[in-house]
């Protein structure tokens, strides 16, 4: 199936954050009492009931105010170190590209919490009993709330009124996203950059920056951390053998082992 | 009735049980971690608390045994730190000796022989190192650095992996290896009611023999 994506452009966003609002009314994820801390910033950062939110970023310099904004979601990544660490499927790669999730079955281990190079996922946990649920954004195909099965857009991407964000499938929109970024190159954003395109295989939620990614507090060169490589590729797999070899050893052993203790005893028998 | 000698004391033997128990709960719940196919029996997260209950058990049994027997087990875990030329006869003998059944061909052995001792030294090893990664994982889930509990997860499974498999090879060698049938004859009574026949002592562990008829110092561990 053709992969589909969200392109995100921060050079058009309002932070109104209308997605915000749409994302929780969608999925049913309630509001969360929050303080003033002086930004208009909130809630202050990503939970199991928020699921995105605007980071707003001040890059105001000599007296000449700047102020910028930037989506945070699941960034729904080709190569996605939570599927990788995932221990029994909860977390899968949609058909389209993106990565979904079956709540009902997740075991609350929280590997992918620690995975995921955007810290995204977030999750509900009893520090004592250890009793916990991943949740995090879904690309609006949660059962039952499937939006994208019936051929509809994101709620976020739906509401947004600057049409920042936008659905289709994937190349178009890189294609609109890489014209984007020429064409503030040439309005004198020298360091603008299409994010998604290449990072960890491809996206599924392109952004279009006016500035490097650093400045967004976006990784710069995401990576599917060292550990997870070699735990879920190395010794995860060298365990399978080793135990399925320690199995069958044992069972070699007991078939020569009683035939041998078999023709001793027989032996013994004969010499009394 | 054949003579018998006292091999593990209660305490020693209830410590064992004990940690079988919980060791067996956290192996399993351990499991369903570890295997995808098996993944779906630990959807909600009850094997975590189960887990966390044997791992209650499995860290304060071996603590109040120390305590209550700290003589015991300070000489106990000096013995799987002592290796010696003998260990290296019995690595010899082995395979010969399991799987062959050539008793015969076995150099006199400690009150442990040189298989126990590695088992042990696994016991002793991997249990500290499942201890302090399990207690970082449940008690600092949340604080803790995603690099530091990655690191820990990482560790906690070699730890599972090489005592999990070796966990099969101390109950095969137990009670299913042909030489260790009938039950009542060696490891099965030792740790069940704690003696074992002279015969099977003189046999399997004659050095430990030798000390303890000539009345030195009883060791039972």
């Amino acid at each position: 199936m053709t992969e589909k994506s969200i392109l995100f452009d921060s050079t058009k966003c309002i932070a109104c954050r209308a997605c915000q609002v749409a994302c929780k009314q969608w999925n049913g994820l309630r509001g969360e009492e929050t303080n003033n801390r002086g930004s208009y910033e909130n809630p202050p950062d990503l939970s199991p009931q928020t699921w995105i939110k605007m980071r707003f970023i001040e890059t105001g310099k000599q007296g000449v105010p700047g102020w910028t904004f930037l989506r945070q979601a699941c960034m729904h990544c080709t190569d996605a170190a939570c599927v990788r660490v995932c221990p029994n499927g909860s977390l899968y790669h949609h058909p389209l590209g993106f990565v979904a999730y079956n709540k009902d079955t997740c075991t609350g281990c929280g590997y992918c919490i620690d995975a995921c190079p955007f810290h995204v996922p977030r999750s509900t946990r009893n520090i004592l009993t250890g009793i916990a649920k991943m949740d995090k954004c879904t690309l609006c195909t949660t059962q039952g709330l499937d939006r994208i099965a019936e051929g509809w857009e994101p709620a976020c991407v739906k509401t947004c009124p600057p049409y920042a964000l936008k659905f289709g499938d994937r190349d178009p929109l890189k294609a609109e996203g890489t014209k984007r970024v020429q064409a503030l190159k040439s309005q004198g954003y020298a360091n603008a950059y299409l994010y998604g395109e290449r990072e960890l295989n491809g996206l599924h939620v392109l952004y279009v920056l006016d500035n490097s990614p650093g400045v967004y507090g976006l990784p710069v060169d995401p990576q599917v951390p060292a550990t997870v490589t070699a735990w879920k590729g190395i010794i995860q797999p060298l365990g399978w053998v080793l135990g399925g070899l320690t199995i069958v050893g044992l069972g070699l052993n007991y078939m020569v082992a009683r035939q041998a203790k078999i023709a001793r005893d027989l032996q013994a028998e004969k010499e009394k | 009735m054949e003579r018998e000698v006292e091999r593990y004391r209660r305490p020693t033997r209830v410590l064992h049980w004990v940690n079988v128990g919980a060791f067996t709960v956290l192996f399993l719940t351990g499991l369903v971690l570890f295997i995808p196919p098996l993944g779906f029996l630990a959807q909600d997260g009850w094997t975590r608390l189960l887990h966390r209950i044997a791992a209650v058990l499995f860290i304060l049994a071996p603590l109040i045994y120390v305590l209550l027997n700290w003589k015991a087990s300070l000489s106990g875990i000096k013995d799987a730190f002592v290796w010696g030329a003998e260990d290296i006869g019995w690595l010899i003998a082995a395979p010969r000796y399991y799987f062959l059944c050539d008793e015969e061909s076995m150099p006199p052995q400690e009150h442990m022989n040189t298989g126990q001792k590695m088992w042990w030294l696994m016991v002793i090893v991997f249990g500290i190192v499942f201890v302090i990664t399990g207690l970082i994982m449940w008690l600092f889930k949340e604080t803790a650095s995603a690099a530091l509990l990655q690191g820990m997860v990482l560790l906690h499974d070699i730890a599972f992996i090489a005592t999990g498999s070796m966990f099969f090879v101390h109950i095969y060698l137990s009670v299913i290896h042909p030489l260790m049938r009938p039950l009542r004859t060696g490891a099965w009574s030792s740790m069940a009611r704690g003696k074992v026949s002279a015969h099977y002592a003189k046999s399997h562990h004659a050095k430990w023999y030798d000390r303890i008829s000539k009345g030195e110092e009883v060791k039972s561990g």
